[in-house]
């Protein structure tokens, strides 16, 4: 198991993998913020703010196809979620399924709703192709998110591959001797399956942690490579989200 | 929906419940590192990438359904709340960023609701079943169970909250369909909670032992602080409510005078003077909290 395809653009060479991991992410959380904040009916903002992330995922050389793909999954969810916004909110009916109506009012609120999320989540996107997670962690660091977090996400990083292999090492061992037939009986070997990796996850934390010992660790992970932030890459942050930000104050201007 | 995608919220919820999880993720910061030391690290990594491996287990439950484990009340019984409240935060942090399960902008609130009141109530309930039911093995087991049915029951609720709060659906449909949802997916989470835990009671007690039972000062916090939490879903909830309450529509029904000089409150209809409504809102949770905490002191000095 892997996340490797997910940041297959990291290694592009762009303006945007230019600029150091803290300033992507940070311009991540500052399009994500002006997109989900948009008012309702700021058609023209939400489709600004769009270009926006159109243009910086076409600067970073990541196909549309490929985003696309990426948003096919979360933006599935977000439907499922939002569809009965459809129904449940009083107004004007403009359609019946059944026992209960489509108004005017929930399509409307519908469709902001998923036009905001799909903007909103094209910048996630064009984070986690363009930034591995070490880069990711790292500018995690450098915005200040506690450092026993920031531990703990390096950590299960590297735990994760072998935490997955191993269940699914477990349940291949089940499956062989032909265990867990009938819902009760699979119920408790499921269960027993979690338990001995969860037990096996704290061993591994033990000898983990007497290993960090070992090699001088004194409570926080060093950084490899310090970040060079050159005046351009700081003028690109910058550019881009007043951009975004005076976008997004327009929407609300009288 | 426990965990809210971008475009739901409203700013003031988006600013208020970022704004809380900064402050509760510190307070968690700061008392992991007292309870694990430098074990901290090694330790919150291995659960985070546990929490991440058994979320992709389906755990058969019968005519056709399986569900999968949420996490929140399991990490609450094995590292304590504050511990728990980190792991969940990590786990919440990488499917955010990485598989946008759950929105950036949103990441506060989802924070809030999933790491802060679901781990901590969990934390607050399983300590009380403790302290309440003993520490037996089906006591142990009653009590994570319960706890994993409360916060996520609890975790439902706040999510409602939001979504009302933030204009974007009436409170009944969204009680009734995301709070609603919510207890019935805490069964499930209670069962699969329930499961674990007395299998590692069973393989392994060491990990469960190293929880210290609650001493009789930190039960009387704790009733107080579960206290605070159901006063501030109250107040959240009937803020949060256009229609009139139930001794209003009494009052209006036997004709009686509402809202005169003489009755007015200084937050008559959950508007501050200043302020408005959240302003009003934000005195309300804190005048709760306060209330709840001074009640604490009180009944801790008069006990020998």
């Amino acid at each position: 198991m892997s996340f490797r395809h997910l940041d297959r653009f990291a290694q592009v060479r762009s303006p945007v993998t230019r600029v150091p991991a803290a300033g992507r992410v940070f311009g991540t959380v500052v399009l994500a913020l002006a997109t989900a904040t948009l008012p309702a009916g700021a058609w023209v903002q939400l489709g600004l703010l769009a270009a926006v992330s159109l243009a910086l995922l076409a600067i970073a050389h990541v196909p549309l196809r490929v985003a696309l793909a990426r948003l096919a999954w979360p933006l599935g969810l977000v439907l499922l979620a939002s569809l009965a916004l459809l129904v449940v909110m009083p107004g004007e009916p403009l359609a019946r399924l059944g026992p209960v109506a489509v108004t005017a009012q929930g399509a409307d609120r519908f469709a902001m709703v998923m036009g905001r999320a799909m903007v909103a989540l094209l910048p996630a996107v064009l984070l986690v192709s363009t930034t591995s997670f070490p880069e990711l962690l790292q500018g995690l660091r450098e915005l200040r998110v506690p450092v026993a977090v920031a531990t703990a996400l390096g950590l299960a990083y590297r735990l994760l591959y072998l935490t997955v292999d191993e269940l699914e090492r477990l349940q291949r061992a089940a499956r062989s001797r032909h265990a867990g037939g009938g819902v009760t009986r699979r119920r408790h070997l499921i269960t027993a399956i979690a338990a001995a990796t969860l037990g096996r996850a704290f061993v591994r934390a033990e000898r983990t942690h007497a290993a960090m010992l070992a090699r001088g660790f004194r409570g926080t992970l060093p950084l490899l490579h310090a970040p060079v932030w050159t005046y351009r890459a700081v003028l690109n942050v910058a550019a881009v989200s007043i951009l975004v930000l005076a976008v997004a104050a327009s929407a609300r201007l009288p | 929906m426990a965990h809210i995608p971008d475009g739901f919220l409203s700013m003031p919820v988006i600013a208020g419940t970022a704004t809380a999880s900064l402050a509760a993720l510190a307070t968690a910061a700061r008392r992991s590192r007292a309870a694990l030391g430098e074990r901290e690290g090694p330790v919150l990594g291995a659960v985070t990438a546990f929490v991440f491996a058994a979320q992709m287990l389906n755990f058969p439950l019968g005519i056709g359904a399986s569900a999968h484990l949420l996490g929140g009340a399991l990490v609450a019984v094995l590292l304590g709340p504050w511990a728990g409240m980190l792991v969940l935060f990590a786990v919440l942090l990488v499917q955010a960023l990485l598989f946008q399960d759950g929105g950036i902008a949103a990441l506060g609130a989802n924070t809030l609701n999933v790491a802060v009141l679901g781990v901590g109530s969990a934390g607050v309930t399983y300590r009380i079943g403790r302290a309440g039911l003993g520490e037996t093995r089906g006591a142990t087991v009653v009590a994570a169970g319960l706890a994993a049915w409360i916060s996520t029951a609890i975790v439902g609720l706040a999510v409602a909250a939001e979504l009302v709060l933030s204009g974007l659906v009436p409170l009944q449909p969204a009680l009734l369909l995301v709070g609603g949802g919510h207890v019935l997916i805490g069964i499930a989470e209670a069962v699969l909670t329930g499961l674990l835990v007395d299998f590692v009671f069973r393989t392994r007690p060491a990990l469960l032992a190293r929880r210290t039972p609650a001493a009789r000062g930190d039960r009387i916090r704790v009733v107080a602080l579960a206290g605070a939490v159901v006063a501030t879903v109250l107040v959240a909830v009937g803020f949060a409510s256009s229609q009139p309450d139930v001794l209003e529509t009494a009052l209006a029904r036997l004709a009686s005078p509402v809202g005169s000089g003489l009755t007015a409150a200084p937050f008559a209809e959950y508007q501050s003077p200043v302020g408005g409504l959240w302003v009003a809102g934000a005195v309300g949770v804190l005048a709760a909290f306060l209330v709840a905490w001074g009640l604490t002191i009180a009944v801790q000095r008069r006990r020998p």
